[in-house]
């Protein structure tokens, strides 16, 4: 035997204890490693999610009405040019926005672009402050000196999109987390109870599950949305509205919790602490839960994007979130006019933002449980 | 026979008892409200100019019934409901009957339309998917359901009126041409209707569409491994008809019984597609009624109604299945 051998043994030797021994996380992790689609999506999911939070910094512009360009309504994106006829420049500039009304336009208001005019993107520029974890900036990524830049263009009182659309990622993935956290919850209690005890109670608790997943979702959402108040403020319409989407998420979650301590209550290792004494309560958080734990949060993460999902379809039909909290649905409010449709198609590039958003979830959602399931290996 | 009649009717207490608990539930929110109807009566009477008093507010609700227990007014509505008698909507002050009519069996013509549609399609490409092992086939299948998820139904109609208004200048709205609008059904009035409802049907369907294939194509590949298969394939069973008369057959027992939470998730959406394409039927109604009147009479009515349908499909496909499933037959009869 040579000596690269043995060290090949070794190496074999160490790789196998590495996966007998590794905790339940570490082989989902590198199960979940393997998959490309699912990896891409993960690093896709991270990317929109940092851009969320950080969305103050590297939007330009306030996305509410105090950040609007009221010389450029309904404008169309700006482009960004690195070069044109008067010669290139490695700083990206945009050409002025001229705005005018006089007798040759008809008395209308008319912009045209001055292609004369450069003006350079500034990066890092002093703007509208904001705070991020309680301190407050006013540092841009990106601006200009003087006048207004929109790569996405602006809505009808002159907001930017490109900022709304930063903002609003940030609101979703903020209304998807409370709302999951309180599905989660309530599932966790009701499926629990339900699972653990068992017996009438188990049916009881079952017979309502099924009665509120008989009720379909939306309108069920509709009709609690409309008990909000018109008075309440912007954040106040916010957290109820996680809220509702949280009460009515939980059923799913709660069948499968149910389900799961349903078949490892009569374990053995159940009986066993019991036998010492242990308190209902102690047997599901520190035997049935951890047990369950790695499906759970498969299970968070593919519920995730209905609740955003849900939360964009109420706030389009005016009952969810309102100016000037920014979120898709908000800003897709009034879309379906033909004037819209016909001159200003750049109020649906957020959407796109948006389908991403939600594959990405679905690609990390469906990998973590391809990953989770210990015999998904066997099977193929 | 007689074991079958009585599980007939265990299920169809069980679908009575569903329904009593969601009407109960569609009763408390609509109770919740604030403001009644009999407040809501007077408040139009003032704002016609008469004067009303507090005494005239109390009167009006003796009159409603408006003064009994919750409880007795909870049965009262649900007795009339089953009747197919909903009250009058007090913001409209109109019979419910009268503003719902044909537009309720417009939209579930419309659901069961998508349903039919979704599983045409799903069943003969959830099939192919499960045993082709061409993978560009598996992975663009796999995308396309992804996209049922990310690219919603409101979504996707909210584009396909984009895309028609840019690209044909129309954006294929409404149910009825304007001149067919409030004419009697005849030929030319189906025809043109068969025109326009193309279109929700196949929106409402795409996600339905998508889901159904990744249940069909798991199902599938779930049953096709077994040993039973293989079996037969021994016997010389090959093809199509192995296909066919085993796996598929095992397979598609489970989709009879997912259909009427299909159903629910179609109606969930029909209400905001319906706002968007401008339809005339009752789920534009409903979010009518919950998002600009607050008529809460009119949206317990149609969601009562939305939800009985569903019952109905669940009980139905439990007895087809009982019909059909060997093996649940068995269950059954001991």
């Amino acid at each position: 035997m040579t000596k690269t051998n043995i060290y090949d043994a070794s190496v074999n030797q160490s790789a196998k204890d590495a996966y007998f021994t590794a905790s339940q996380g570490q082989l989902i992790w590198t199960r979940f490693k393997k998959q490309r689609a699912a990896m891409v999506g993960a690093w896709v999911l991270i990317i929109l999610i940092l851009s969320g939070l950080f969305a103050p910094f590297l939007t330009p512009y306030d996305p509410t009405i105090a950040g609007r360009d009221k010389d450029y309504l309904n404008g169309a994106p700006t482009l960004v040019h690195f070069c044109d006829d008067n010669g290139c420049s490695v700083r990206p500039f945009i050409y002025a926005v001229e705005r005018e009304r006089s007798i040759k336009t008809n008395f209308r208001w008319v912009t045209t672009v001055n292609t004369d005019k450069r003006l350079y993107v500034q990066f890092f520029v002093k703007g509208s402050s904001y705070k991020i974890a309680g301190m407050n900036f006013s540092a841009h990524l990106f601006g200009l000196d003087k006048g207004y830049i929109h790569l996405f263009g602006t809505d009808s009182t002159g907001k930017d999109i490109f900022s709304r659309t930063f903002h609003a990622i940030n609101t979703s993935l903020a209304v998807g987390t409370i709302g999951v956290f309180i599905a989660f919850v309530l599932a966790l209690v009701i499926g629990g109870i339900s699972g653990f005890y068992g017996g009438w109670i188990d049916s009881f608790i079952q017979m309502i599950t099924d009665a509120v997943r008989t009720i379909p979702a939306i309108p069920l959402f509709l009709a609690l949305a409309a008990f909000i108040p018109d008075t309440w403020s912007a954040e106040e319409r916010f957290f109820f509205i996680s809220i509702i989407l949280g009460c009515i998420g939980w059923p799913t979650l709660a069948r499968r919790v149910r389900t799961h301590l349903l078949t490892e209550r009569n374990q053995e290792y159940v009986l066993a602490a019991k036998l010492c004494g242990a308190s209902p309560g102690h047997v599901v958080r520190k035997h049935l839960l951890p047990s369950f734990t790695s499906y759970i949060i498969v299970d968070l993460v593919i519920s995730f994007p209905y609740m955003v999902l849900s939360e964009t379809a109420l706030s389009f039909i005016g009952l969810g979130l309102k100016d000037p909290v920014n979120s898709l649905g908000v800003m897709l409010q009034n879309v379906t006019s033909a004037d819209v449709l016909l001159n200003y198609q750049w109020y649906f590039i957020p959407v796109f933002f948006f389908i991403i958003l939600v594959l990405a979830f679905v690609f990390v959602g469906d990998g973590l449980r391809d990953a989770a399931d210990p015999y998904g290996d066997t099977k193929k | 026979m007689v074991q079958f009649l009585r599980f007939a009717t265990l299920r169809a207490a069980l679908a009575f008892f569903t329904l009593c608990l969601v009407s109960f539930i569609v009763f408390s929110l609509m109770e919740m409200v604030p403001g009644d109807c009999a407040e809501r009566y007077l408040a139009f009477k003032n704002s016609q100019g008469a004067m009303i008093s507090i005494a005239d507010i109390e009167f009006e609700r003796v009159r409603l019934g408006l003064h009994k227990p919750f409880l007795q007014r909870w049965a009262t509505w649900l007795f009339n409901a089953f009747q197919g008698e909903f009250g009058d909507s007090c913001i409209l002050r109109l019979n419910i009957n009268q503003l719902l009519g044909q537009k309720i069996w417009l939209s579930i013509g419309i659901c069961l339309g998508s349903l039919v549609l979704a599983y045409a399609i799903a069943i003969p490409v959830g099939i192919i998917a499960a045993t082709s092992r061409n993978p560009f086939l598996n992975n663009g299948l796999r995308l396309v359901s992804y996209l049922g998820l990310a690219l919603p139904n409101f979504l996707l109609a909210l584009m396909v009126m984009l895309f028609s208004t840019v690209v044909f200048g129309n954006s294929l709205t409404g149910l009825f041409s304007p001149e067919f609008r409030d004419a009697p059904w005849n030929t030319a009035k189906v025809l043109d209707f068969l025109g326009h409802v193309w279109l929700p049907v196949f929106i409402l369907g795409w996600s339905a569409t998508a889901f159904a294939i990744q249940t069909v194509r798991a199902l599938l590949s779930d049953e096709i491994g077994k040993l039973y298969v293989t079996a037969a394939a021994a016997r010389g069973v090959s093809g199509r008809r192995l296909l066919m008369r085993y796996p598929a057959r095992h397979a598609l027992s489970p989709i009879i019984n997912s259909l009427g939470f299909d159903l629910n998730r179609i109606f969930n959406e029909l209400p905001i597609v319906a706002l968007i394409l401008t339809l005339t039927e009752a789920g534009s109604l409903l979010i009518e009624a919950l998002a600009r009147s607050n008529d809460q009479q009119l949206a317990g009515a149609i969601i009562f109604f939305l939800t009985g349908c569903i019952i109905a499909i669940n009980f139905i496909t439990d007895i087809v299945l009982a019909l059909v499933d060997p093996r649940i037959r068995r269950s059954i009869l001991g």
